[in-house]
């Protein structure tokens, strides 16, 4: 009897035991959380959620018991996508054709998280080589990318502010060269393959290391870097040292590695739209601004990997952010010269923080290019080298022929240079190397220099329900400017509207009575004593308020009150 | 329940109460606030609100009672990083009580005890910004009374308020808003009847 007893204490014990530790001690799950119901932006910022993934729609994030218990509390919505997620390597991939679905399957599991993305993961093996060839695929990133969310803003911007045209920029944008482009193609073709992990591709890289060396730029470098487990690459990179910011940093880049059929990769994956187009644009606009000195610096990077999964633009995406770098744009290039029919639109895909930069290329590429170019917010196109940037906090585009896709000789051996229109070529070229003039700002022969050392401060004066912001700011005094012009908006890069009637002569300036729910960007311009105007300083930031849980209770709902009481 | 939802039933009761009341009092008293909450003591500091309210005897010394308390308050948006600007804000508050109340007679001093619910109309506005917030609440209400009478039906009053006014809202200062808080009056009573 006595061991009856201890036998069923032992088990209780157990039981319990296993109950409330091990399940809440182990269990992670990759959830899809949407983004449309409830306070999902403030909830991922309390409870500190595992984002790896922002899609369009939704989150891809690794939560545990007490998360999802967190989530349904504040009643934000959520799936469970696998309920144990541990040492599980996921891929999104993009569900081009009703196929693909099904393609998946057969070799892994699969879950469509947006009509047009599934989340792909395997046992069988390493997953890049069970999944189906051809597919374009991304890691979900290997480390929260919760820190460099952000929310969007409730603002409509008023009817945008026609460009007007830059001499500078327009004489800068009149040397893209369509011989030079054609040249630069036909050279990355000639090397019959360039798919990461082939020698070849490593001497793709060494011609662009050469090209970019003999152009006269400040500083060219390998980047390498080790991808799939098994396999070494290298970025190529080159830098325009900026005269006025050296440190803040403006990217144009494309991807140089190819693919094909996986019989035929090995040896022969011309590439020539995808995407030696791209990678000939980055060097032809490295060719062209060597000669003119800029306000801040330019990088022009070759990625390598890209095929494979983003690798080379996620190694310098992490290392960048790991070293703090200020990258205040990437200009991503990838397939730039195909036209199914004659005019082609460049579409032009960001996600919500990195939209300024799409409206800024619509706006290049109508002045300085006679391009239309369509701006496309969508955060889950993210198959090519702009997402790693975005995934760590930066701001990218993606200049891309068509979305989706009618390059019939997409990821085909017949990808040559002579399936491609240079009408169309030179034009995106122009328009992308607009638009990096535009932000790298061309130093200007008898104007005052750039300010420098622009800070502000805020200053937040609270009431019982209400705030605001004062934002104070201050730069360093220019020799030559008789005064200063300070401008703000609330649109990054964007609509830029003048504070000060007159110019203002002391190195200060504070502007109060704003909103604590709004982003304000202010910059800030010398003015030289004939009148001349410099270029803008960088960008200084007042951030919103993060948003935060509130209670709510109802208006005078007498049962709620005595409820809560 | 909206508020306006209160106004009918309030008036209803104010009606039967004085067609049965067997005595009628009017005052008019003002004192000082102090709001439960710091932040608006901060802002704010102590305020000075103003009284009129009418009394229903009824039967065993039981009485219903109803009013309205004006609360007009000036004060300083906070800064918290040091900002040397200056915010001045208004904050008004007009408060309909309705209360239930026990009253007994010792020694020629009246004392009363009562408790009920108060509906609530708050704006606080900032008066160099466009900013307003508005608000309307109901809360429970307790309060006692000692009368002395002083001359004929004239009597001196004073009272000790308590409010609770939970506004559900979330503060920039941190925490909910409770615009609530203690009532400290003096005033002088009528009887009518």
């Amino acid at each position: 009897m006595k061991g009856a007893k201890v036998f069923t204490a032992v088990l209780l014990a157990c039981g319990l035991l296993f109950i409330f530790i091990f399940p809440q001690s182990t269990q992670i799950s990759l959830v899809k959380i949407l983004k449309d119901r409830g306070p999902v932006w403030a909830a991922l910022e309390r409870f500190q959620i595992d984002v790896r993934q922002e899609l369009e729609t939704c989150f891809l994030a690794l939560a545990d018991r007490e998360d999802l218990a967190a989530l349904r509390r504040h009643r934000v919505g959520f799936f469970v996508l696998d309920r144990d997620a541990r040492q599980k390597d996921y891929f999104l991939v993009p569900l081009r054709g009703p196929s693909v679905l099904d393609e998946l399957l057969a070799v892994g599991r699969a879950v469509a998280v947006e009509p047009q993305t599934a989340v792909f993961w395997t046992t069988i093996g390493p997953p890049l080589e069970v999944l189906p060839s051809g597919l374009t695929c991304k890691p979900l990133s290997s480390r929260s990318v919760l820190p460099f969310l952000r929310a969007p803003v409730e603002i409509t911007r008023a009817a945008p502010v026609g460009v007007s045209q830059d001499p500078i920029v327009e004489l800068i944008t009149a040397q893209v060269s369509e011989a030079g482009l054609r040249s630069l193609v036909q050279s990355l073709q000639d090397f019959q393959t360039r798919y990461a992990s082939t020698a070849n591709c490593e001497a793709a890289g060494e011609f662009i290391f050469n090209t970019f060396s003999s152009l006269g730029l400040d500083d060219v470098w390998f980047e390498p870097f080790a991808f799939a487990g098994a396999y070494q690459s290298r970025n190529v990179v080159a830098q325009k040292t900026g005269d006025t910011y050296p440190d803040d940093i403006l990217i144009i880049c494309g991807h140089y590695d190819s693919i094909s059929p996986a019989a035929t990769r090995q040896t022969l994956a011309p590439g020539a739209d995808d995407n030696a187009s791209g990678t000939a644009a980055v060097i032809e606009a490295a060719r062209i601004l060597a000669s003119f000195p800029m306000d801040f610096t330019v990088r022009f990077i070759a990625f390598s990997a890209e095929e494979w999964g983003l690798w080379g633009s996620r190694d310098y995406a992490a290392k960048a952010r790991n070293a703090g770098e200020s990258i205040i744009g990437v200009i991503n290039l990838d397939m730039i010269a195909y036209a199914d029919a004659m005019p082609e639109d460049l579409e032009v895909i960001v996600n919500g923080p990195s939209e300024w930069l799409a409206e800024r290329l619509v706006a290049a590429a109508s002045v300085y290019a006679d391009l239309a170019a369509n701006k496309i917010v969508d955060a889950s196109f993210v198959y090519s080298d702009h997402s790693p940037f975005w995934d760590r906090g930066y701001r990218a585009l993606l200049a891309i022929e068509d979305n989706p896709l009618q390059n019939p000789y997409y990821h085909q051996t017949t990808d040559t240079i002579d399936t491609l229109n240079f009408e169309f070529f030179v034009a995106s070229a122009r328009a992308s190397l607009a638009l990096l003039a535009e932000l790298a700002q061309p130093v200007r022969e008898g104007y005052p220099r750039t300010p420098v050392g622009l800070t502000v401060a805020p200053v937040v004066y609270r009431s019982l329900f209400n705030a605001v912001k004062s934002a104070r700011l201050t730069w360093a005094a220019q020799a030559e400017a008789a005064g200063y012009n300070v401008y703000r908006t609330n649109f990054s890069h964007l609509d830029y509207m003048k504070l000060n009637a007159a110019p203002v002569t002391a190195t200060n300036f504070t502007d109060s009575g704003l909103r604590t729910d709004l982003p304000y960007y202010y910059v800030v311009t010398a003015v030289g004593t004939t009148g001349l105007e410099s270029n803008f300083s960088r960008e200084a930031e007042v951030a919103p308020d993060r948003p935060t849980l509130t209670t709510q209770v109802p208006d005078l709902n007498f049962l709620h009150m005595l409820r809560a009481r | 329940m909206k508020a306006r939802h209160l106004v009918g039933p309030a008036l209803v009761l104010c009606l039967a109460a004085s067609a049965r009341a067997q005595g009628l009092s009017l005052s008019l008293s003002s004192g000082a606030f102090y709001a439960r909450q710091d932040v608006y003591r901060e802002i704010y500091g102590t305020s000075f609100p103003l009284s009129v309210e009418a009394r229903f005897e009824l039967k065993g010394g039981f009485g219903v009672s109803a009013g309205l308390i004006r609360l007009r308050d000036n004060g300083r948006a906070v800064a918290v990083d040091g900002g040397g600007e200056d915010y001045p804000l208004r904050f008004d508050r007009l408060t309909i009580p309705l209360t239930l109340f026990l009253s007994r007679e010792i020694k020629g001093v009246v004392l009363l005890v009562g408790a009920g619910l108060a509906y609530h109309s708050y704006r606080e506005k900032w008066r160099t910004v466009d900013l307003v917030s508005e608000g309307k609440r109901a809360g429970p209400r307790a309060f006692a009374a000692v009368e002395w009478p002083v001359l004929g039906r004239l009597s001196v009053l004073a009272t000790l308020v308590y409010e609770s006014i939970g506004t559900g809202v979330e503060s920039p200062l941190g925490g909910q808003v409770d615009l609530g808080g203690m009532q400290v009056l003096g005033g002088i009573a009528f009887r009518v009847f």
